[in-house]
């Protein structure tokens, strides 16, 4: 059995190599399609998003191998294997394990501890089910991996902290205000910045939108687009105790707001809180804003402060979910041996039936009369016998492939039984497995 | 005034509805501070189960002393303590404000630990008070107090979050702790249950005590009945600030504090300025002439 991953991410390869071997979801559908056409007993998952394309493949032979995935993909997009070959990875084993589990936890995000992950493996889990594609190990494998995410997410930090400047400034809005539908935000210049913020917080909830601009024309288009009111830039004193919420962003090179502005606007507001954000560089509100009560001023550098901590934080979890991430893999690996050993154990079961079975019949023709429950005392005589000799051996089987030996095991068990011609039952019998067969036979009784 | 010594205190079954609240306390703090580290699900029963046997142990000092379980302090502060976590789980249920219990369990313990050491306190209520009227003042006005009680726990809380925001530091409760809108709200909301309720109390007892003798004629000069006025007057221009005035954020919040160390203060230091409100002192000869008398005649 041949298990592997081929792919490549945001950190192995620019974007222009990924957006050439991307797969939209209905390329998806088709190359799992070709696949199963081409390699039938083969198993396969597509993982394609913007930051990484991963084919994950498993073979019960050597046919879906390396080289034979790296020409299906260059076949596929009609591009050469030497354009992407240097920014591929290729894992097998614990590592693809290993790396799937970091995946899906989003541990190998762009942005670490992302949620967005989990659903996209998700959704190339359930696409691979659907074309009927995927088989035991595949099921176990993705099915593990979803779960590995939701442990880590669940005990982990992770995924706590915003990571984006209008994510924060949000996050602070939510813990000044409740509820965002009564209150007014004021965007002051109409920066690109100040526009992701107002659309975080009208995703929140607020309806009242106020603009004011230099020029009061794009202050008109923009409170437009959110379905708000302009302010002439002159009547900003007077209007600003209306809003709760403050975005400045003007390219003014001096303090557009000063605390004698708002000192006015708390009079009027009775100590109901006002949140400004100044995201403008250099900053439109007097730092001294900040000093009056029921007032939270915050500039781009408290915010990226903000966002900065929360990275670090998030990189910090790293250890604690990497040490989650390796049990996970570590059982998964089990599950794989004990996969492996299954058949053989079957198959050792089956050897000692068949002798048995073999011996019952010579025995039978040899007693001539022999009334049937008698018989039946022999036969089941018999099987107990076996299934107490075939106990142990079940029993280490286990054990070797819980500590990783599990292939150890088959190859010697293998050679002891002679177990090699029930493997290629189809395939000619080799003269040295009948020798073999011929040592083995002395033991039973003749 | 005389205490409980330490070796009593152990002896008291009381001592295992404290260690479950101080066990409530650990939980509820360490859900806020380190939600990864304790269990969402121990932070939900232990304070249950708390308060079941704090209500058991309740009715069995109400059965054995035949009346509210208000006979002397220890249980004054048994039943204040019982009144807080039963206002405070009302209040979870109908509102699901997130992480008081972290900040109310701390002040239940204290009040349960300072109920254990009042548990040999001198001070009993004569037995000739009349349980209509004793139930009619004492009901609402521990009620009062336990909203009062939220009221400051929602302040503490909204100074605590209003602080970190201001100086943009953000410790581990940051996240925890609901908006300064949502405390602003629920500080108002437990005000305006508790004021009512204080101010019946307290009307209340004036009627008793008009009709009865237990302060002595000149009830009114008494210290308790002062402090009470003077927290009524408090409360009501607090009152006042947030409906007429529409008064929000940091200073209400800390005005609010200041009110509740005023109940506190008319609760129990009065006592301590030695002003008995009504009690006896059953360590002195007098006191306990008139209680075996009334004894007798039963």
């Amino acid at each position: 059995m041949n298990l592997l991953v081929l792919g490549l991410n945001h950190k192995s390869a620019p974007v222009e190599v990924r957006e050439q071997l991307a797969f939209s979801p209905s390329k998806v559908t088709e190359a799992l399609e070709l696949l199963r056409k081409r390699f039938p007993s083969c198993e396969a998952v597509i993982l394609s998003t913007c930051n990484r394309v991963e084919l994950y493949a498993c073979s019960p032979d050597d046919s879906l191998n390396e080289e034979a995935v790296m020409d299906f993909l260059s076949a596929f997009h009609g591009t050469e294997t030497d354009k992407f070959r240097e920014h591929m990875y290729c894992y097998s084993g614990p590592e693809l394990v290993r790396h799937l589990f970091h995946v899906s936890s989003s541990l190998d995000s762009m942005v670490v501890g992302e949620s967005q992950i989990v659903s996209q493996v998700k959704e190339a889990y359930i696409a691979a089910t659907s074309c009927e594609v995927t088989g035991k190990i595949m099921h176990q494998l993705f099915q593990q991996a979803l779960a590995v995410a939701k442990a880590v997410h669940s005990n982990s930090r992770i995924a706590q902290g915003k990571v984006s400047i209008s994510s924060v400034a949000v996050e602070f809005a939510e813990k000044i205000f409740q509820d965002f539908s009564d209150k007014t935000v004021f965007v002051i210049g109409a920066g690109e910045m100040a526009e992701l913020v107002l659309k975080s917080l009208v995703e929140q909830g607020t309806r009242t939108v106020m603009v004011s601009n230099r020029s009061y024309d794009r202050a008109v288009n923009l409170a437009k687009e959110f379905g708000g009111r302009a302010v002439r830039f002159d009547d900003l004193a007077s209007e600003i105790a209306r809003a709760d919420i403050v975005i400045s962003s003007t390219a003014a090179p001096h303090y557009v707001l000063h605390p004698n502005h708002i000192k006015e606007a708390m009079l009027q507001r009775k100590g109901n809180p006002m949140f400004l954000i100044d995201i403008a560089v250099p900053r439109d509100i007097n730092p001294e804003v900040g000093r009056l009560d029921n007032v939270y001023l915050y500039n781009i550098d408290d915010l990226q402060s903000v966002v900065s901590q929360n990275v670090d934080d998030r990189a910090k979890e790293m250890e604690t979910c990497t040490v989650m991430v390796e049990k996970e893999v570590e059982r998964f690996m089990h599950w794989l041996e004990e996969m492996k050993i299954g058949p053989t154990i079957a198959n050792l079961r089956e050897h000692f039936h068949a002798v048995g079975r073999e011996e019952l019949n010579r025995l039978r023709t040899k007693l001539g009369d022999v009334n049937d429950t008698q018989w039946q005392e022999v036969v089941y005589t018999m099987e107990r016998t076996l299934n107490k000799l075939l106990h142990e051996p079940a029993k280490v089987g286990k054990q070797e492939a819980k500590n990783g030996s599990g292939h150890r095991y088959v190859e010697t068990v293998k050679r002891l039984f002679g177990l090699h011609h029930t493997d290629r039952a189809n395939l000619s019998i080799s003269p040295r497995h009948d020798s073999n067969h011929k040592t083995e036979l002395p033991s039973n009784p003749s | 005034m005389s205490t409980a010594t330490n070796l009593e205190v152990l002896y008291n079954p009381f001592i295992i509805v404290t260690l479950l609240y101080l066990l409530s306390s650990i939980w509820e703090v360490g859900r806020l501070t380190r939600p990864d580290r304790y269990s969402k699900l121990w932070a939900e029963r232990l304070p249950i189960a708390a308060f079941l046997l704090h209500t058991v142990f309740l009715i069995l000092l109400a059965t054995r002393a035949g009346n509210v379980p208000i006979t002397n302090l220890y249980e004054a502060l048994i039943l204040l303590s019982w009144c807080v976590v039963g206002v405070f789980t009302t209040v979870e249920y109908i509102y699901n404000v997130p992480s008081v219990g972290a900040f109310l369990f701390p002040i239940v313990t204290v009040l349960s630990i300072c109920a254990l050491y009042m548990k040999g306190n001198s001070l009993v209520a004569p037995p000739t008070l009349s349980k209509f009227w004793l139930i009619a003042h004492i009901v609402p006005l521990f009620m009062g107090y336990a909203a009062f009680t939220l009221t400051f726990v929602f302040s503490i809380m909204y100074l605590t979050q209003q602080r970190q925001l201001k100086h943009k530091t953000f410790g581990p409760v940051f996240h925890g702790l609901p908006s300064l809108e949502r405390l602003d709200a629920m500080m108002w909301r437990a005000l305006s249950f508790g004021f009512p309720l204080l101010t019946l109390g307290l009307v209340l007892g004036a009627f008793w005590m008009k009709y009865s003798n237990a302060l002595g004629p000149q009830w009114y000069l008494d210290s308790k009945v002062v402090m009470g006025l003077v927290t009524w007057l408090f409360y009501a221009a607090l009152l006042h600030l947030r409906v007429g005035v529409s008064m929000h954020g940091n200073k209400v919040a800390g005005l609010t504090i200041a009110a509740f160390i005023l109940v506190l203060f008319t609760f129990l230091g009065t006592f301590f300025l030695g002003a008995q409100h009504g009690y006896l002192d059953a360590s002195k000869e007098d006191s306990r002439l008139i209680i075996r008398e009334f004894e007798s005649k039963r």
